[in-house]
């Protein structure tokens, strides 16, 4: 048997029973690991797999280091071809114990890269990949354990959702076999409950919302009316603080009217034009509590989401403004042809302001979908790490999370990925907007401000730059987030 | 840091501290305490400005040296060295002043600039000219403005945190009221009674602070009455209904955290996350909300809590007042005013029972239980 053969070429395996499910690794037990492997079907390079292999198989690799962002960062920078650089993974043993985390966060994402290299890279191998991500499931789960076992839960599940086909933008939530559920099919109490922690936890929400709010504000000191037109209402959540600043702005004209038009989607869930409708009665009540003058419309989009200027009700003298609030992660990625239809349909408009708020990938490397994967599993860490940082002790809230907004983001980042969708998908939307047209926007002062003492509200390692005048990013210790730009077109004045 | 008041040229003081002057005979003038004290008349000052210049500059001159370059007689070594020192320091913080962005208002920064900007107009004292003066004060005036203006982004932010959390609130009112109402059609109280209570433990302080959590689980299942109508799937119910349905089936009587913790409850949280105090202002009515609609069936008795609310007390004596002092006292002063109110305020709510300013809640909700 071919696998009888290899065994003979591994010569070292170091023991050391560091997590008890490592030890079962060091059987060597090619039949029990995986029958289904057939080596001989593997096409040539077979050596290359020995190393793949082998470093699977080495459990000790200790570094110092934890599993925290960091470690992708070194990653990153070595080369995606996994042959290359596994030599240097059997490193140095290290008898210190708190080190076992850290081995088994490393062997995931050595995992996890390998699975991700077998699925596209250069050697394409779907059985291998399977082989890879059997593996990897009986080493994470999706509740317990550590950040890097929760968040590679996902990211395998992922994987195995892209390997099985089925993978239509976050279709598969991992349950540990059990409830595969939509995001839009989740308890809608366990949505709110996990919205509720996800906006207490961490910043990102809030930070979305003001700084666009904050621009709004600007920008329509002495209006008497203003129109927004939102992207993806929600809960419309956004609109509650906003109002509340226009109700007692100081400056310019009293209270001006606010109309907001909502486009909503077919289909049943948080989008739907039913939910939309109840977010509009929420709005126009609590309007009516602060003494708001305020209206709601809804705006239906195409079966594919297109949005059409024409089919906005438009009012002369009002302040126009295009909200488009992109990837809060409570939010599931839209389909970017809808949000292209969106952003150049505004500029038909002439907007006084459109205010984005996208995530933050890394640049794009040349690394393929392996480059792009990890730097995906190095944007998700990241945020584990901060809502961890945050609240050590209350892993169930954060395994919430995790489950209702967080998985299915991986799942439908992680499928976007591998469809590639050419380069559009890797410039930003702030890029896109800049070469369609439209013109930056500065931040204000205030609104800098206003970024860094909300961030203060929260731990530490939060952090707020400016990277350019009109956008502010939001990043957890050395990764950059979520970023808020605003733009206005061309030919309004600001 | 140094006082503005000293770190004027004492000529500015003179008003407030010193009654009283003589002119002595060497042509000092000395005031008539007990202890006389050397004034420094702006004469007196100029010629020292003269003998440091002289000298090479306030780092080089030495009170030896300058009290040999001015000639006068009666001024002492010691006069000299403060006076020195003085000048000194007013000189310095004039650099570092234009670095200043308003990055975090700390007290420090405060201090600091009203430092510098005094220093600037120490500084500009010493050069006697009044451009300088004007060019100080419209620095200062750029200073204030900048300190005011975030005072107001502050103001605004707690504002909107809370006007954002008391909207929170209505959708979650909205969903517990559905829940209700779909509860009590369906008469399903008897969900699956799962033991996981463990899982509510778990949540800790999350627990107290996402009072909206406890709201929806009392209800266990989902709004399904609005959106999906789908079968509930009982078996596949958050663990952290199970606990709420326990504990509002079986009517435990729990010591009343409030009593327990002088309405500390809301406060303790990881103490990293002073938003706490402030932002779920608006969920702590939800929260006030959640106990009365939890005790409608069992009695009148805001003891009988959730189990994981008074386990969050007893196992996790985390934070007390104390933190947030201390975290208050991290930010600058002004941000006090950021976090103390809310405290306060959340603890009043909830020890007094009061009416939540989310409206009333706690009247209309017991019904659906009555």
């Amino acid at each position: 048997m071919a696998m009888v053969m290899d065994l003979d070429h591994f010569p070292n395996f170091s023991y050391s029973t560091t997590t008890a499910t490592a030890s079962t690794d060091d059987g060597c037990n090619w039949n029990d690991w995986s029958p289904v492997v057939d080596w001989e079907e593997l096409s040539a390079g077979q050596e290359d797999f020995h190393h793949l292999i082998d470093s699977m198989m080495v459990q000790d690799v200790v570094l110092n280091q934890s599993p925290s962002p960091s470690i992708y960062q070194e990653y990153n920078n070595s080369s995606p071809e996994y042959n290359n650089s596994s030599p240097e993974y059997n490193m140095m043993t290290d008898d210190e114990t708190n080190g076992s985390d850290d081995c088994k966060g490393l062997r995931l994402i050595h995992l996890l890269m390998a699975a991700a290299e077998a699925l596209t890279g250069a050697n394409k191998c779907r059985e291998l990949a399977r082989v890879i991500l059997v593996r990897l499931k009986e080493l994470v789960s999706p509740n317990d354990g550590t950040n890097m076992e929760r968040l590679a839960a996902y990211f395998t599940d992922a994987l195995q959702g892209l390997l099985d086909g089925t993978a239509g933008g976050g279709k598969h939530v991992p349950g540990g076999g059990g409830g595969h559920q939509y995001k839009e099919e989740h308890h809608q109490t366990e949505v709110l409950a996990a919205f509720q922690l996800l906006q207490d936890m961490s910043p990102y929400v809030k930070f979305g919302h003001f700084t666009a709010n904050q621009a709004i504000l600007e920008a329509v000191t002495h209006d008497r009316r203003v129109h927004i037109v939102d992207y993806d209402i929600m809960e419309g959540i956004q609109w509650a603080s906003l109002m509340q600043a226009l109700v007692s702005r100081k400056d310019g004209p009293p209270t001006p009217h606010l109309r907001i038009t909502a486009l909503s989607r077919g289909g049943s869930g948080r989008r739907s034009f039913g939910t939309i409708q109840e977010t509009g009665r929420r709005l126009t009540a609590f309007a009516a509590s602060i003494g708001q003058p305020f209206s709601f419309h809804q705006c239906r989009l195409d079966s594919d989401e297109t949005f059409r200027p024409s089919s906005l009700k438009l009012v002369r003298g009002e302040a126009l403004i295009f909200n488009c609030m992109l990837h809060l992660p409570h939010f599931s990625y839209r389909a970017p042809e809808s949000i292209a239809s969106f952003l150049s349909g505004s500029k038909t408009l002439n907007p006084r302001l459109i205010t984005l708020v996208e995530e933050e990938m890394g640049s794009p490397s040349d690394g393929g979908f392996v480059g792009r994967f990890m730097d995906s599993l190095h944007h998700y860490s990241a945020v584990y790490d901060s809502l961890e940082a945050g609240f050590p002790m209350q892993g169930r809230a954060r395994a919430l999370v995790e489950r209702v907004f967080l998985g299915p983001r991986i799942a439908g980042s992680l499928a976007r990925i591998y469809r590639g969708c050419g380069e559009e998908e890797w410039c930003s939307w702030g890029q896109w907007l800049s070469a369609v047209g439209f013109r930056a926007v500065s931040t204000s002062f205030a609104n800098h401000c206003q970024a860094k003492l909300l961030l203060g509200l929260y731990n530490d390692g939060y952090r707020v730059e400016e990277l350019s005048s009109n956008k502010l990013v939001l990043g957890w210790k050395s990764r950059r987030l979520l970023s808020a730009s605003i733009w206005t077109s061309k030919d309004s004045d600001l | 840091m140094f006082h503005p008041k000293q770190q004027k040229p004492s000529s500015m003081n003179s008003h407030h501290e010193r009654p009283m002057c003589v002119q002595g005979d060497s042509g000092l003038v000395l005031t008539t305490d007990p202890k006389p004290r050397l004034r420094w008349t702006v004469e007196l000052h100029e010629r020292f400005v003269d003998a440091v210049t002289q000298l090479g500059g306030p780092d080089k001159a030495t009170p030896k040296t300058i009290m040999r370059v001015m000639g006068v007689k009666g001024l002492t070594l010691y006069h000299l060295k403060s006076h020195l020192q003085k000048f000194r320091l007013g000189k310095q913080p004039h650099k570092d002043f234009n670095d200043h962005s308003m990055k975090d208002a700390s007290s420090l920064e405060l201090q600091r600039n009203n430092a510098s900007s005094s220093g600037i107009l120490g500084r500009s004292m010493n050069d006697g000219s009044n451009v300088h003066i004007t060019d100080a004060i419209r620095m200062q005036m750029e200073v204030n403005r900048r300190l005011h203006e975030q005072l107001e982004v502050q103001r605004h932010l707690q504002l909107r945190i809370e006007a954002q959390g008391k909207y929170m609130q209505t959708i979650l009112e909205k969903a517990c009221q559905t829940l209700a109402g779909e509860n009590m059609a369906s008469g399903s109280y008897n969900k699956a009674m799962g033991p996981d209570i463990s899982g509510i433990k778990d949540f800790g302080p999350a627990a107290m602070n996402f009072p909206s959590l406890q709201d929806l689980n009392i209800y266990g299942g989902s709004d399904h009455l609005e959106l999906h109508h789908q079968n509930m799937d009982r078996s596949s119910i958050d663990p952290f209904m199970h606990a709420n349905n326990d504990s509002m089936m079986l009517g435990k009587k729990r010591p009343n955290p409030y009593s327990n913790n002088s309405g500390k409850s809301p406060l303790i949280w990881a103490d990293d996350l002073r938003l706490q105090e402030l932002g779920t202002a608006g969920a702590a009515p939800c929260l006030d909300d959640h106990h009365q609609i939890q005790i409608a069936p069992l009695s009148i008795d805001r003891g009988s809590d959730i189990d994981s609310v008074s386990d969050i007390y007893e196992t996790k004596p985390i934070l007390s007042g104390d933190h947030h002092d201390s975290m208050g006292d991290k930010k600058f002063d002004a941000s006090a005013k950021l976090e103390r109110p809310s405290p306060r305020r959340m603890a009043d709510r909830i020890t007094n029972h009061s009416a939540i300013s989310a409206g009333g809640m706690p009247q209309g909700r017991s019904s659906p239980f009555g």
